[in-house]
Parts: structure tokens; sequence; C-alpha cells
């Protein structure tokens, strides 16, 4: 995962992201996103979100197809079927946890606020979630560290620049 | 410098694949600017309602203007983020709470000019539809499905693709082009006459009314600086766009304009307008060129308006989004449908109006060319002329702070002049508001519409202030469109 070899500089203008690590590991998708990372630093992270944005439906597709969390689409001449969960309760489990945290009124745990975080951003929160509660999603994201608060803004910028920029 | 920073970066590579250059955004400015409906449905409006018979000379004059204008519109729009908006210029211009009045203005501006193409429709489709089936259903019932068409494509964000637009966009010029060879070939017993091209001509009673309507008809091209961000090179190809769609918008609906006139001779215009309306032209190119030209002619006059509108639509439903964005407007106008991303209630908002104008229209019987799209076609336009300088005003005041080091011409003299032009053409266009409306010279209709900006202008402005003393936080971010929401920091 990124989670822990890349860092957000807030302080700067416009905010950059930099690479806590030197070499590229782990499996192939963060590889080739931490090599990219590391080898220009110099974008701002609105860039940055427009640039892995054109391939990482796909790349994460592929990547969760690999690790047997999808099946792979299936293309024959009639039947035309998207990848599909291996497992439903494995797939809905994650979105069960932001409901329960929703319905109760309790912040869930940081990388579910994240999850809850970017939902919103991308407008989709309200599509997945059994409850739609701004007041609760602010409260939720505001409990983050900054750096994470920070990227659920630019993606919330990003949308909404792609919306008006008729992307 | 490091080897790292030598290499070309494969991110800005990547990304300059989507880049525009200046064929596509000038592409996208003329099509919302929409050649064929603005020469068979604007210009014989025109000449119908003002008897003005310089329209020609209207549109070479206000390309003038535009061009002026755009000097410092384009400069500023590489210094400021989020440019793609008037109200953004005024709000970093000339303080938040004149943006927010200004955002009122263009609201109702761009509203305006959507809302008066559902005139047009009517009258666009019908000789078809006779043509074709022996007989057509009132206007009203055609604009409703123009309306309807609208609305869910507006729903399902579908833009008409980009490839369409260019192919309908050129057969259009082209069409009005052998129009105009037509008209040329087939002078008048007079003769080749020039007068629409003489000052003389323009300025007599009734100006203002003529000027205003073609204002509408360059609608669209402000849109340009919104690819700022997205052109392959900001500082070339926005103003180089810019300045090519006004160019090409002024010269072709001028030369349009003035060969309508050649087959009947300037005396005659007013009265063949009068008389057959939106069909003039192609009458005379069924004379001329035969009737299946006619008829092609007459199917993309169709295409041109609904294209026009779903432009329209989706612009403003946009421009409610941005205002949404920024919290200026209520927040729901700045969500967006999670499935097909369209904003959605900027949209709904956009249709439920068109329904409301359809219905009163069609209830009273008013004219839906003359009285609709008329009308708004020029209430629209006279917004758009009180954009266009209060935005030359925040040009001049943004700039007097610090000129950034962009020339006196772009960032003075040329937006002063600007603004010159634009108030006397205000000036004459309220004047001779009592010729648009079709109304007694002494009628209170004539202030009333005018009035509506002035009354918005009075709440944007009263709007600011409440924002500003109850949440500081959003006054803060006016002007900065979809960055709002990011704390104002890309």
């Amino acid at each position: 995962m990124i989670a822990e070899r890349v860092a957000l500089d807030v302080a700067a203008t416009p905010e950059r992201l930099y690479a806590t690590v030197q070499e590229a590991g782990g499996d192939p998708l963060t590889r080739a996103v931490l090599s990219h990372v590391i080898a220009e630093p110099y974008h701002p992270v609105g860039t940055w979100l427009l640039f892995f944005a054109r391939t990482i439906y796909a790349d994460v597709t592929a990547r969760m197809i690999a690790a047997k969390l999808l099946k792979p689409p299936v293309r024959h001449l009639l039947k035309h079927q998207p990848a599909a969960p291996a497992d439903v309760n494995t797939a809905a489990w994650p979105l069960a946890r932001l409901n329960l945290a929703v319905q109760r009124r309790r912040p869930p745990v940081t990388r579910d606020c994240l999850l809850l975080g970017l939902l919103a951003a991308a407008g989709c929160a309200q599509r997945v979630l059994s409850e739609h509660d701004p007041p609760f999603v602010a409260a939720a994201t505001a409990m983050l560290p900054l750096p994470l608060q920070r990227l659920i803004a630019q993606t919330k910028v990003a949308v909404g620049e792609a919306v008006i920029s008729r992307r | 410098m490091s080897l790292t920073q030598q290499r070309p970066s494969a991110v800005t590579a990547a990304l300059a694949e989507d880049r525009l250059g200046v064929p596509s955004i000038v592409f996208f400015v003329i099509s919302a600017a929409a050649p064929l409906m603005v020469v068979a449905g604007s210009v014989p409006t025109a000449y119908t309602v003002t008897g003005v018979i310089g329209v020609p000379f209207a549109f070479l004059l206000l390309g003038a203007v535009f061009a002026l204008f755009a000097v410092g519109y384009v400069t500023m729009a590489r210094h400021v983020v989020n440019a793609g908006a008037f109200y953004a210029y005024a709000a970093q211009g000339l303080g938040r709470t004149q943006g927010v009045a200004t955002a009122w203005v263009a609201l109702l501006a761009y509203n305006a000019l959507q809302l008066g193409l559902y005139g047009i429709i009517g009258s666009a489709a019908e000789p078809l539809l006779t043509d074709w089936f022996g007989g057509s259903p009132p206007w009203w019932v055609i604009a409703l499905v123009a309306w309807a068409l609208t609305g869910v494509l507006g729903l399902l964000r579908v833009e008409v693709n980009g490839k369409i637009l260019s192919i309908l966009l050129i057969s259009e010029i082209a069409i009005v082009l052998l129009f105009d060879f037509g008209d040329v070939t087939h002078a008048a017993a007079g003769g080749l006459s020039f007068e629409g091209f003489t000052p003389g001509a323009l300025f007599v009673p009734g100006v203002g009314a003529a000027l205003a309507t073609v204002v509408a008809g360059f609608a669209g091209i402000e849109s340009s600086v919104v690819f700022a961000e997205e052109s392959k090179d900001r500082h070339r190809t926005v103003p180089i766009a810019t300045y090519l769609g006004i160019a090409i918008i002024a010269v072709l609906y001028s030369f349009s304009a003035w060969a309508q006139t050649v087959p009947t001779g300037p005396d005659g215009i007013v009265k063949a307008a009068s008389e057959q309306g939106t069909e003039l032209i192609f009458n005379q190119a069924a004379a001329h060129l035969g009737s299946a030209v006619s008829t092609i002619g007459s199917v993309l006059f169709v295409t041109s308006s609904v294209a026009c509108m779903i432009a329209f639509h989706n612009t403003t439903a946009r421009y409610i989004f941005a205002l949404g964005r920024e919290n200026v407007l209520p927040s729901v106008f700045g969500r967006t449908s999670a499935r097909t991303a369209a904003p959605i209630a900027g949209s709904l908002l956009q249709t439920v109006l068109g329904l409301i104008v359809i219905t009163v229209y069609a209830v009273s019987g008013l004219d839906p060319v003359t009285k609709m799209f008329f009308i708004f076609g020029t209430f629209g336009g006279l917004g758009l002329l009180t954009l266009l300088t209060v935005t030359s005003i925040s040009v001049i005041v943004f700039f007097s702070r610090d000129p950034r080091g962009e020339t006196t011409w772009r960032t003075r003299v040329a937006p002063a002049l600007a603004i010159l032009a634009l108030c006397v053409i205000i000036g004459l266009t309220l004047v001779n508001f009592d010729t648009v409306l079709g109304v007694e010279p002494d009628s209170i209709l004539r202030w009333v519409l005018p009035g509506i900006f002035v009354v918005a202008i009075v709440f944007g402005l009263v709007w600011g202030r409440v924002l500003r003393s109850t949440r500081p936080e959003v006054y803060a971010n006016i002007g900065l469109g979809a960055r709002a929401v990011g704390g104002g920091v890309k």
C-alpha cells in the first residue's frame, strides 16, 4: 500500500507529495505509483490526482483480481459481465462498517473515516450510504490527520473542477 | 538541475495528451454561439423588430468591442484561478461582495439566453414538419419536446459529442456560406448595395435594440477561458482561440446579415423579414439554390438550435454548480449526481424554469419568436453587456494593485476603451428598450425588465454582506469556484 511511504507537504504552495522511502517496493501497482512520485516530486497534488485518475480504475481492478478479491470480467459474444466480488460478504463489509458508524453517530477508525471522507468528496456518499448526514461526515473527517484531510479536500476540488470544465 | 528533472516528465506528457489546442477551443466557443441559429433566427428577427438595416455593421462593431474587451480578459485569465466565470473576475478585482452581485447578474443573463431558445425551436421545426407530414403541432408542443430532451440529457450529463459538434458546426458554416453565395449572386434590381455596412444605417432610432440582439450572438465566446487549465499553452492557446472565435463570428454573421439584404435590397429587407420571419433565408435559398439545399439548411437549423440549447443548459447548470460549491448558493446546488456526475440540482432548476416559461407563453398566446426568443435574447444580451463592463473594470482594478509584468495597453488602455464602448451600447439599449419589447415609449414595462438586473445587483450586494458577517469562511472563498472547497489552496 501507499500508506506510510508517501507524505504530503502541506506547507508548500501548492501542496506537494513526497515519498518517504527512496526505493519503490510492494506490489506492481504500488511500485509504479511510488516510482512516479519519487521521479517527479515537483507536481502539485491536483496534478497527481488527474494523472492517476486516468488509469487507476483499471489498475486497482487488476490488483483486486490478482488478490482474488474480484472475479475477472467475463466477455463472451453474448455475455458482458464486469468484474464481480469473489465474496459478497468481504465486499460489503467496509460499507456495512460505515453504515453502522453513521447510524450510531460514532466516528469509525481512521481508515474508515478516510473512506467516508473520500466517498463524500466523490459525491457517492448519498448513493451508497443508507443515511446521509453531512455534519457527521465533516466531524469524522475532522478527526483525521491533516494530510489526509487535505487529500479529501483536494479530491473534492478535483471532482468539482471536472464537472465545471466538462472533463 | 538533477538528472530526473532533465528527463521529460511522464506525468506532464500523459496529461498533455488530453490538452486542448486552438481548434478544439474555437469549436467549443463557436458551437455555443450556433451560427445557423443566429443567422436564420436572430438576424431576421432583429430586422423585423428594430427596423434597422445596419445589422451587418453592428456585428463588425461589436466584434471590435469584444476584441477590445478580450485583451484585458485573457490577460487576467493568465493570473487568476477559476477564470471561467465573470464573477470570479469581479470577486478578485473589485471585491467579494461585488463578486456575488455579478454572479446574480450572470445567472439571470445566462438563464434568459437559455430560456429564450425555447421560443425559436418551434419556428425552426414547423416548416420541416409541415413539409414532411402535411401539418405541424403548435410551437409549444415542439418546445416541450426540445425541453424534455434538454432536461434528460442534462441530467444524464450527455454533452453533444465533440466530433458530432464539429461536423454540425462545419456543415452549418458551409450551408450559411452557400446561402450567402446564393443571395449575393441574385441581387435585387437596384444591384449590390453595401448600405448595411455603413455606420449611418446602424445609428438610427432602434440602434440600441439592434446592438443588444447582436450581443446575444456573441454569447459563449467568454467561455474560452474555462479551458485555460486544459489548454496546451495557457499563455497562447486561449488568447488565440478567443480572438479567432470573435473574428469568425463577427465576419461570418456580418456578411450573412448583409447577404440576406441583397435579394430584397436594403429597402425591402425589413418588410421581407417581417413577413417571412425565420423562414426568410430558407425561402431565399430555395429560390436561388433549389429546395434540397433549403431543406438541408432547415434540418441544420433545428439541430443547431437543439445543440445550442443543450450547450447553454449545461453551461448554466455548471455555473449554478460552481456557486453551490462555493456555498454562495445553497450547498445542494454544489452536489453532483452520484451516477452521472451531472450538476443535478442546477440542471433540474433550469428544466423547471424552462417549463414555467413555455407554459406561461403557451397559455398567454404570446408570439414565441418576437416576444420570447427576441426579448429573452435581448434581456440576456443586456446582462452580458453589464457583465463585460464589470469584468473590464475588474481587470483595471486588479492590475492597478500589481501590473504583474503586463503592458499598460492590456491592463488599462484596452479595458478602459472597452468600458467606454460598452457603456455607450448599454445606454443606447436602454433608450431603445421600448422597441425591443414592442411597447409604447411611456410604458412602465420598458423600465421593469432592466430593473430586474438592478434588483439582482442590490440583492447580490446585500447577500454578500450577509455572508461576510454570518459565514466568513464561505465569504473568504468567493470567486474560487471548485477550489473553494479545498480551502482555496491548490
